[in-house]
């Protein structure tokens, strides 16, 4: 009893600046609290969920977040299952392969700028190779409407921290398993396959589902790289906190709103893929 | 049980703790009101030991350059005042204010840099102290004929905020990559035509004050946008705009489906040589950003004939600042001739005077007019000539609204 009244404690001591956040972003959305609140009125939610830009920079931003982290993820994997703590070389590997995590977006988006851009060092390369004449020759990586930049740029970025775990997973349970399963005649496709593969996904998707919702909403490299349009998500959301129109400024509540919903969405379905191999398991 | 009344508890505590702070931030403005009618002595008086957190844009280094090392120390050793510039403008200010005014914690910002709808807004939801920026004893050199001064966007400041700079917008050009520029609207729209992939403009207040300038162009000349917002005119002379974007933009860079953030951006795709033109709010900006080493030694400032926009910018004080009176100090040191003159140097600022020459005691009015005027800059006569005012920021708001839902996101 004593144990469950502190843990309950420390969670809504952890929980209490988000639940006020979340309180004081739906009485924006309310038009009850903020700059420009005019009363009680569902008008707003109505008007910023019917908008085409909306929903066209949720999906831009879902669609640039998901391919990001099947980039990191698989580049994660492979790390991870090539250089094995048992190779020659492994640990310097390794070491390299989490070099990336200490750096901060802004960096990460600036540096991207630097290397993609039209003018930057790759094209310059080119252009010293007789590749390409003028910048706008050189296929365009940032502000581009696909964010091929933008994707690299948060791949590299979050594939440090799932090579991290994913190091981790093997170290501690793989090789065990694996030598078992070599011990019962598995061969080495079968025993990626049936040990370290499910081994791999089950302790990496957490990380992953994590890496998703923090990409979907992250904002300094987006506003480096992002094209204007369709408008990620996040610069939406900015854009109108920051609108010269007072009247428009709380639709960002509404917009932080469906970043929420969908970062609770993105864990409901972590929840129900882990009942259900929970379920195979017994 | 117990679990619920633990959080009861919680409940209660936090309930209580915002009241009790609302309770502490309501009390009388009687000092405020005194302060207003206190002799200018007894202001600096009260100034002095007292700290100035000044909320304003911190994205050049060589503005930060002036407000830190040639401000700050002067404000310390002269009047006791410790001046701490933090990064905030334009919508983030009235955001902050807001917020702290919902907290009732009683305010942190002293001093604001503002202009335009920044001040309209602040005004309209009563978040600035004053009248006071009449009461500075240097207002007395302040250039009061000029209308792109004692007005902001059409608004009159009436004293809640004190003119600090002013300054005009100018497009920037290689003379090396185009040697034969431009020099009218007209003339714009011909050649990005015959140089696909070359203009673009950014996404912020810049790129808007240049569609803002088109439409004064098309629709028949600023005067027609005088005297208030009308829809009617708004409508018409933005129809122009559509149809000019419409007809030029597939020439644009990236063929007008994508624009660069904001100004920095598009100095970056300048100096780089993506495009062939920038555009900056202030004319000088091309004297210290080649300075800098940021833009090319070649680049120069150019207006187009149809006239370039003009506007001063304003310091303003919070309703719940603080230190008000050190504030006012603030204020008045950066409107002193002295001040004033380190401003515009182009090795330093190049920002532009409010003061009227002709008014300043006569060393400061010899310094001011032997300040070098730089050759890429546009000449002041010329500058003069073709300044057009500020009108009220409400087409500035309709045309950013409608180019972001009509041209931005692809829906023309």
């Amino acid at each position: 009893m004593r144990s469950s009244r502190a843990g309950l404690g420390a969670a809504l001591l952890v929980a209490t600046p988000v639940l006020i956040g979340m309180g004081y972003m739906a009485l924006g959305a309310l038009g009850l609290i903020g700059v420009g609140a005019m009363g009680f009125d569902l008008t707003r939610i109505v008007r910023v969920l019917s908008e085409r830009v909306v929903w066209a920079g949720l999906g831009w931003s879902v669609g640039v977040a998901t391919a990001a982290t099947c980039l990191a993820l698989g580049g994660a994997v492979l790390v991870a299952v090539t250089f094995r703590a048992t190779r020659p070389g492994a640990r310097l590997a390794q070491t390299l392969a989490v070099l990336p995590l200490p750096i901060p977006y802004i960096v990460a988006g600036a540096a991207a700028v630097l290397l993609l851009g039209q003018s930057g060092y790759l094209a310059r390369l080119a252009h010293a190779l007789g590749l390409i004449r003028t910048p706008i020759q050189m296929p365009a990586l940032i502000y581009d409407r696909w964010g091929v930049g933008l994707t690299l740029t948060f791949a590299w970025k979050e594939f440090p921290f799932l090579a991290l775990i994913a190091f981790s997973l093997l170290a501690v349970r793989g090789a065990a398993l694996e030598e078992v399963a070599r011990t019962l005649g598995a061969d080495a496709g079968e025993t990626f396959r049936r040990v370290t593969w499910p081994l791999l996904w089950r302790g990496l998707l957490p990380a992953a589902i994590s890496v998703f919702i923090v990409q979907v909403g992250a904002y300094e490299a987006a506003a480096l790289l992002a094209p204007s349009a369709p408008l990620a998500l996040p610069l939406l959301t900015l854009e109108r906190y920051n609108d010269i129109d007072l009247a428009r400024r709380a639709d960002a509540f509404v917009l932080g709103f469906v970043g929420l919903i969908l970062s609770v969405a993105a864990v409901a379905v972590y929840e129900w893929t882990r009942a259900r191999w929970e379920l195979l398991d017994q | 049980m117990s679990r619920a009344i633990a959080v009861g508890r919680w409940v209660a505590l936090l309930a209580v703790g915002a009241l009790a702070c609302r309770a502490s931030a309501r009390g009388p403005r009687a000092a405020d009101e005194a302060l207003a009618r206190l002799p200018w002595g007894s202001v600096v008086a009260r100034a002095r030991g007292g700290s100035v957190t000044w909320l304003m844009w911190r994205g050049d280094p060589s503005i930060n350059k002036y407000v830190d090392e040639w401000v700050a120390p002067r404000v310390r050793e002269r009047f006791g005042i410790e001046l701490n510039p933090v990064d905030g403008q334009g919508a983030a200010i009235l955001n902050q204010l807001v917020v702290e005014r919902e907290a009732g914690h009683g305010g942190t910002a002293d001093l604001l840099w503002i202009n335009g709808e920044t001040f309209a807004n602040l005004r309209r939801e009563n978040l600035l102290y004053g009248p006071w920026a009449q009461r500075l004893p240097n207002a007395q050199y302040l250039d009061s004929a000029s209308s792109i001064i004692m007005r902001d966007f059409e608004a009159d400041p009436a004293g809640y905020e004190s003119p600090w700079g002013s300054v005009q917008f100018a497009l920037i050009y290689d003379t090396i990559r185009t040697p034969e520029p431009p020099r009218s609207f007209a003339e714009l729209g011909t050649w990005i035509q015959a140089h696909p992939g070359r203009f673009t403009h950014d996404q912020s207040f810049t790129g808007i004050s240049f569609l803002k300038q088109l439409m004064y162009a098309l629709g028949g000349g600023v005067a027609r946008f005088q005297g208030g917002f009308n829809e009617d005119t708004y409508r018409e002379s933005s129809e122009l705009v559509w149809a000019w974007l419409r007809k030029t933009s597939p020439y644009f860079w990236r063929k007008g489906a994508a624009y660069p953030a904001d100004v920095a951006a598009l100095e970056r795709l300048f100096a780089n040589g993506e495009i062939d033109f920038a555009m900056s709010m202030n004319q000088n900006d091309v004297v210290t950003k080649v300075r800098q080493g940021v833009l090319p030694a070649s680049a120069k400032a150019l207006v187009l004939r149809e006239g370039t926009l003009a506007n001063a910018h304003f310091v303003g004080i919070p309703s719940d600042a603080p230190h008000k009176a050190a504030a006012m100090v603030v204020a008045n040191f950066l409107l002193s001739p002295e001040a004033q003159y380190q401003k515009q140097r182009p090795d330093v600022w190049a920002d532009g005077t409010v003061l009227a020459i002709e008014r300043l005691p006569r060393e400061w009015a010899d310094s001011f007019s032997r300040l070098a005027t730089d050759s890429r800059a546009v000449p002041r006569d010329t500058l003069r000539r073709y300044a057009v005012p500020e009108v009220n920021p409400a087409y500035h708001e309709r045309i950013a609204a409608d180019w972001r839902a009509r041209v931005r996101s692809g829906g023309q």
